[in-house]
C-alpha cells in the first residue's frame, strides 16, 4: 500500500518545482467510497491527495483531454510539465500516447503507483448500497477493509476486485520518474476466457448478443470521452461533411459507432477498462476491445502500451506479417 | 472550375467485350437522366480517334466541364482520356472512369443483371464527377544521370547505351569485378560463341568509358528522392589495396599464406583462391582485393612475422588501414539489373548434391569445361574437400576422366515442391550446350539427359537441339526420383515415361541443370526502391506486356534476370529497352509529377506520425506549426515525392490526411450511389 504521507511529501516537492504546472492525482469523492481526480497546482492543496483501491480512474486521459485555449496576443503558452499519478494499467496509456507522439517524455512527470488492485465500484455499491457518507477502502492482506458510518467491514479481495485486475500483467508502472512504493510482481495473467467464450458463439448468436447491447446505447459518448486513446482534436464522429454516421440513436448508426471505435482502438487499446466502467447502460465494451487485443497479440506478437520506442502496430509493415486471416 | 457541373457520359462497347453482355443503349438512356448530365452517348471504341473526337466536340458544343467514360479499368486508358480532356481544353482531372468491363461485363453472364450493375457503376462515377476538383500538374527537372545497380551483362549493356548517348552513368557492382554470371560461362548457346570473347570487350569498355563511373565491390546503401532527383549513397567497400597503385601483377596472391585454401566464388567453389585475389584473369578492374574475413592479418591480427603480400607488392599498393568510402551523388533515373542466384540443389535432397562429390550443378560444370576454369577446361572427376598431401617423391595420380555424364533438367524449375512453378527458360538449352561440350572434349563419353520437356523456342534453338541429339547425346524423358551410389558408380533411378520403363542408369558424373531463382539478397533493393515482386518473387514490371522494363516507381527500370528468367539475348534486349526508357526523362529534361497527391488538414492533424510511418515513399514528415499560439507537430506532404498511393489516408485516425481526387467527400457519395437504394 502506498504511504499517503510519503505520497504527499513527494507531491509537494513536485508541485513546488518551477517547471511543473500541475499535478493530476486522486482525492476523496463527495460521497460514498468514491475517489475523484484532483488537479493540484499549489503545495497547499497537496494534503487532498490520497491513494486507495477506490482510485479507479485512469488519469492519463487528462493529459490529452486538456483543452488548449488560444493564447492571447503577446502572451506565451504555458508549456510547463504536467505531473500525473498512474497505476500499472494507466501507465500503459502514457506509453501508448508517447508511441503516438501525443507529447514528448520530457513534458510529463510520472509518479508511479505499484498497484495491488482496485475495486469495482459497482460491486462495492451492490454489497453496500446507499452509503452516502464518505467511506474509505483499504487493502489488508487478501481482504478489502471498508470503513463507513463508524463501521468496519471486511470483504475477501476476490469479491470486490475489478475484473481487469484479475488478469493484470503489468501491476507496476512501465514508465515513471518516481515510484511511490515497492515494485509489485505480476499476480495474475490473462487467459482470455471471456473472449474465448465469445468466439465460440455462432455469427447469429454474436449478432443477437451485440444487437441487444448496442440497442441500449444512448450515444452519450462517455466511452469515447474517458478513453485515454481517444484524443483527436476533431473526432471524425463530430464531422458533418462528410458525415460518417448520423447522430440519431438507432441500432444501425449505433452499431456503426461502436464498431468504428473498436477498430480505431485495434492495436492501441491498453485495457484500462475505463470505457466499460463509465458506460451508464452497462455495454460490455471491453469484450470488443479485448477480442482485438487478443488478435493483435496472437497475430503480431504485439501488446499496445508496453514499449514507447516501438512504432505503432498499425503504422508498421513486415514482409512476414501474417495475412492468412484476410479473406 | 466554377459554376454548375455539366457532365458528358460516354459508354464504350469495347467491340463486344462490353456490348456483348451489357445493354449499352439502356445504360446511356439511364445516364442521361442523372443530375447534371448534359449529354450521354455510346460508341464502339471510345479510345479510338473518332471516340475521343466525340468527347472533344461535346466539350466545345455543350460546354462540358466534367467527363465520365464508362469503359475499361483506368489502368490502361485513364491517361488516354486525360489527354483527350486536355486537348478539349479541360483540366485532365475532371475525368472519371466507370469500369464496366473488368468489373462488370467480363465477370457476369446475365445481361439484365449486368446492365443494372453497369448503371450503378455509371451513376457512382457521375456522382463523383460532380465533386471532382481541378488539379495542377507540376513539372520537375531531371538530373541527366543514371544509376545502374548490377554490372552483369544487362547492367553493362544498359550502361554503355546510356553513356554513349551522352548521359552520366554510375554503375555499381557488389562483387570485385564486373561481368556477372555471363563471365563464368564457357560457350553460349545456340551459336557456341565464346562467352568471354564477346563479353570482355564490353567489360573493358565500361571501365574506360568517360561517361561511366564504375564502382565495383560497392553497395548502394540509401536512395531517397523521386524521378529526376534521386539522392544515392554508395558504400565502396575497402579492398585494402590502393586501386591507383595496384598494377594487377599478382605477386601478392602467389605468396598469400591462405593461397589455394579458400573456395573461389567465381569458380563456384571448385577452384581455390587466397585471401588476396583476382576472381579471374580477365576481371575488370584488374585490381586485387583482400577478403577481410579470410585474411589472417585482418581477421586475426597476425600473419606470420608480417603479411607476405605487403612485402611482395612492389607497387606498395597494399594498405591495411584503408577504410570503406561513402560516396553520394544525384541521379535522375535508376536501372536495377541485379541478376539472379542459381537454385540451391540441396533443396532437392533426392539428388544427393553435397553428398556425392560428382553430383555437380550446371554452373560448377560450366567452370569445369571453361578453359579459364580451375582445371583449364579439362572435364575431370572431382574430389571435393580433400586436402592433397604431397609427400616427397610421391607421384600424384592424375584425376580421372568421366566415361559417362548424366544431366538432369528442371532441378528447381517447374517444381511446386520447392515453390518454383516457373520455367527457368535457359536450362534446356544450356544443358544441350554442356552436353555438346562434354561430347566435344571426351568423344567416347556417354552423355545422357533426363528431361521433362525440351523447350527449344528461341532463334536457332530447335536446330541446336537437333544437332546435339545427332551427336549421340541420349535424351530420356523422365524425372529421376533418386541418386545413389553403387560401388564407384552413381546410379540415377528414373522412369522412361515414353516407354513406361523403370530404369537405373549408372554413370560417373551427374550434372544438375539448376534453375534461376531471385537473388537471396533481393530484399535489399526492394527496401531501397520499394519495388514489388511477382508471385515467383522476381521484381515486378509495371505491365507484363506494354511496360516490361518499367516498375511501379517512376524513374526506376528493370533489366535482365532480376525481372524474370531470360537468356543472354533477351537480357541484352531488355537492357537496351531499359536504357532507352531511362533516357526518355533524361533527354526531355523534365517530368510531370503525380497530381493526385495527399493533402493534410493541419487544423485537425494531431501529429501522431502514423502517415509518416506508412508512407512507402518517405514523402511525409512532421513539422512544428503554431496552432492558436501553441507549438504543435503536424504532418506535411512533399508533393514531389508523393505518388498518391493513399496509404496515409487509410492510416489516419482523425481523417486529417486525404488524397486529392479520392477525398472522403468525393468517395462517400460514390459508395452511396452503389449501395442499396
Amino acid at each position: 500500500m502506498v504511504d499517503v504521507e510519503k505520497l504527499r511529501e513527494i507531491a509537494r516537492e513536485v508541485v513546488s518545482r518551477e517547471d511543473v504546472r500541475q499535478l493530476i492525482g486522486y482525492r476523496q469523492g463527495t460521497y460514498g467510497f468514491r475517489a475523484r481526480p484532483a488537479f493540484i497546482t499549489s503545495p497547499e492543496e497537496v494534503d487532498q491527495l490520497i491513494f486507495s483501491p477506490a482510485c479507479v480512474n485512469n488519469l492519463a486521459t487528462y493529459l490529452t483531454l486538456e483543452e488548449r485555449l488560444p493564447v492571447p496576443r503577446g502572451q506565451e503558452p504555458d508549456l510547463r510539465k504536467v505531473a500525473v499519478m498512474v497505476k500499472g494499467c494507466d501507465s500503459r496509456a502514457l506509453v501508448q500516447q508517447m508511441e503516438e507522439k501525443a507529447y514528448e517524455r520530457d513534458r510529463i512527470v510520472v509518479l508511479g503507483i505499484p498497484c495491488t488492485g482496485v475495486v469495482d465500484m459497482d460491486k462495492v455499491e451492490k454489497r453496500f448500497p446507499n452509503v452516502l457518507s464518505r467511506g474509505e477502502i483499504a487493502l489488508e492482506g487478501d481482504k478489502f477493509v471498508l470503513s463507513f458510518d463508524g463501521k468496519r467491514e471486511e470483504v475477501p479481495k476476490e469479491e470486490l476486485l475489478a475484473d481487469k485486475c484479475k488478469r493484470c500483467r503489468y501491476p507496476t508502472p512501465l514508465v515513471y520518474d518516481q515510484l511511490l512504493d515497492e515494485e509489485v510482481s505480476r499476480f495474475a495473467d490473462d487467459d482470455y476466457a471471456d473472449v474465448l467464450a465469445l468466439e465460440k458463439r455462432s455469427a447469429e448468436e454474436k449478432w443477437a448478443y451485440w444487437e441487444e447491447k448496442f440497442s441500449r446505447c444512448i450515444r452519450c459518448y462517455s466511452c469515447r470521452n474517458v478513453c485515454p486513446m481517444c484524443y483527436c482534436e476533431d473526432c471524425v464522429l463530430d464531422r458533418l461533411n462528410p458525415q460518417w454516421m448520423r447522430r440519431s440513436v438507432d441500432i444501425s448508426e449505433t452499431t456503426a459507432y461502436h464498431i468504428a471505435r473498436a477498430y480505431h482502438l485495434a492495436g492501441r487499446c491498453i485495457q484500462c477498462g475505463e470505457c466499460q466502467r463509465v458506460c451508464p447502460v452497462e455495454i460490455p465494451l471491453m469484450e470488443l476491445n479485448r477480442k482485438f487485443y487478443k488478435d493483435v497479440e496472437e497475430l503480431y506478437d504485439y501488446e499496445p502500451g508496453t514499449d514507447a520506442e516501438a512504432p505503432p502496430l498499425l503504422a508498421t509493415f513486415k514482409v512476414d506479417d501474417r495475412e492468412d486471416f484476410i479473406l | 472550375m466554377n459554376g454548375k457541373p455539366k457532365i458528358g457520359v460516354y459508354v464504350c462497347h469495347c467491340g463486344t467485350n462490353i456490348a456483348g453482355v451489357v445493354n449499352v443503349e439502356e445504360v446511356v438512356q439511364f445516364a442521361s437522366t442523372l443530375p447534371d448530365v448534359v449529354v450521354a452517348r455510346n460508341y464502339s471504341y471510345m479510345c479510338s480517334d473518332p471516340g475521343q473526337a466525340l468527347i472533344t466536340d461535346d466539350i466545345q458544343n455543350y460546354g462540358l466541364n466534367r467527363v465520365v467514360v464508362a469503359s475499361c479499368s483506368p489502368r490502361m486508358h485513364e491517361p488516354t482520356f486525360r489527354k483527350t480532356l486536355l486537348s478539349g481544353g479541360l483540366n485532365p482531372y475532371f475525368l472519371e472512369m466507370a469500369n464496366i468491363r473488368e468489373q462488370c461485363s467480363w465477370v457476369h453472364e446475365d445481361p439484365i443483371a449486368a446492365t443494372e450493375k453497369a448503371k450503378r457503376i455509371v451513376e457512382a462515377a457521375v456522382v463523383k464527377a460532380r465533386r471532382l476538383e481541378a488539379l495542377d500538374v507540376k513539372e520537375v527537372d531531371v538530373e541527366p544521370a543514371c544509376l545502374i545497380i548490377g554490372a552483369g551483362i544487362a547492367g553493362i549493356q544498359a550502361a554503355l547505351d546510356i553513356a554513349d548517348a551522352g548521359f552520366k552513368v554510375y554503375l555499381v557492382e557488389k562483387s570485385p569485378t564486373v561481368g556477372g554470371h555471363m563471365a563464368q560461362l564457357d560457350k553460349t548457346f545456340p551459336t557456341l560463341d565464346c562467352s568471354a570473347c564477346i563479353l570482355t570487350p564490353k567489360m573493358v569498355d565500361v571501365a574506360n568509358h568517360s561517361n561511366i563511373e564504375l564502382m565495383t565491390y560497392s553497395q548502394v546503401e540509401e536512395i531517397s528522392g523521386y524521378i529526376g532527383n534521386f539522392q544515392v549513397k554508395v558504400r565502396k567497400k575497402s579492398r585494402f589495396v590502393d586501386m591507383e597503385k595496384c598494377t594487377g601483377c599478382g605477386a601478392c596472391a602467389e605468396v598469400c599464406r591462405m593461397a589455394g585454401r579458400i573456395p573461389n566464388e567465381f569458380d563456384e567453389g571448385i577452384g581455390m583462391r587466397g585471401a588476396i585475389y583476382l576472381p579471374f584473369p580477365q576481371a575488370v578492374p584488374a585490381k586485387y582485393t583482400i577478403d577481410k574475413e579470410n585474411c589472417l592479418f585482418l581477421s586475426k591480427g597476425k600473419c606470420g612475422e608480417s603479411p607476405k603480400c605487403k612485402e611482395a607488392c612492389q607497387a606498395e599498393a597494399i594498405n591495411f588501414d584503408l577504410q570503406d568510402e561513402i560516396v553520394e551523388f544525384k541521379v535522375g533515373t535508376i536501372i536495377v539489373a541485379t541478376g539472379y542466384d542459381v537454385f540451391d540443389a540441396r533443396k532437392k535432397p533426392e539428388y544427393a548434391y553435397g553428398v556425392y562429390d560428382n553430383v555437380l550443378t550446371a554452373l560448377e560444370f560450366e567452370r569445369l569445361v571453361n578453359a579459364s576454369g580451375p582445371t583449364g577446361g579439362k572435364i575431370v572427376m572431382l574430389e571435393r574437400g580433400k586436402k592433397k598431401k604431397k609427400k616427397e617423391g610421391e607421384e600424384v595420380e592424375p584425376p580421372k576422366v568421366p566415361k559417362s555424364i548424366t544431366f538432369i533438367q528442371c532441378v528447381g524449375s517447374r517444381d511446386k515442391s520447392v515453390g518454383n512453378e516457373y520455367c527457368s527458360r535457359v536450362c534446356c538449352m544450356y544443358t544441350a550446350k554442356l552436353a555438346h561440350l562434354a561430347k566435344d572434349k571426351i568423344p567416347d563419353c556417354e552423355v545422357t539427359i533426363f528431361y521433362m520437356d525440351v523447350r527449344a523456342f528461341g532463334k536457332g534453338f530447335e536446330e541446336f537441339y537437333d544437332r546435339v541429339r545427332r551427336e549421340g547425346v541420349r535424351y530420356i524423358r523422365g524425372n529421376p526420383s533418386e541418386i545413389f551410389k553403387r560401388g564407384d558408380k552413381l546410379v540415377v533411378k528414373a522412369e522412361d515415361t515414353l516407354t513406361a520403363t523403370p530404369l537405373e542408369h549408372e554413370t560417373d558424373m551427374v550434372v544438375l541443370s539448376v534453375g534461376l531463382v531471385p537473388r537471396s539478397d533481393n530484399r535489399e533493393i526492394i527496401d531501397l526502391l520499394k519495388l514489388s515482386q511477382s508471385s515467383d518473387l522476381f521484381y515486378l514490371e509495371a505491365h507484363p506486356k506494354l511496360r516490361p522494363v518499367d516498375t511501379a516507381s517512376d524513374g526506376v527500370f528493370l533489366a535482365g534476370v532480376c525481372q524474370g528468367p531470360k537468356d543472354i539475348p533477351d537480357a541484352v534486349a531488355q537492357a537496351k529497352g531499359a536504357a532507352s526508357a531511362a533516357m526518355i526523362p533524361m533527354a526531355s529534361g523534365k517530368v510531370k509529377v503525380e497530381a493526385q497527391t495527399s493533402v493534410v488538414n493541419e487544423a485537425t492533424c494531431r501529429g501522431c506520425g502514423f502517415c509518416v510511418a506508412v508512407c512507402p515513399f518517405t514523402a511525409i514528415e512532421l513539422v512544428e506549426v503554431n496552432r492558436n499560439g501553441w507549438p504543435v507537430k503536424v504532418a506535411r506532404v512533399n508533393e514531389a515525392l508523393c505518388k498518391g498511393c493513399g496509404a496515409c489516408a487509410a492510416a489516419c485516425l482523425s481523417g486529417s490526411i486525404q488524397q486529392r481526387s479520392f477525398k472522403d467527400i468525393q468517395i462517400l457519395p460514390q459508395i452511396q450511389a452503389l449501395g442499396v437504394k
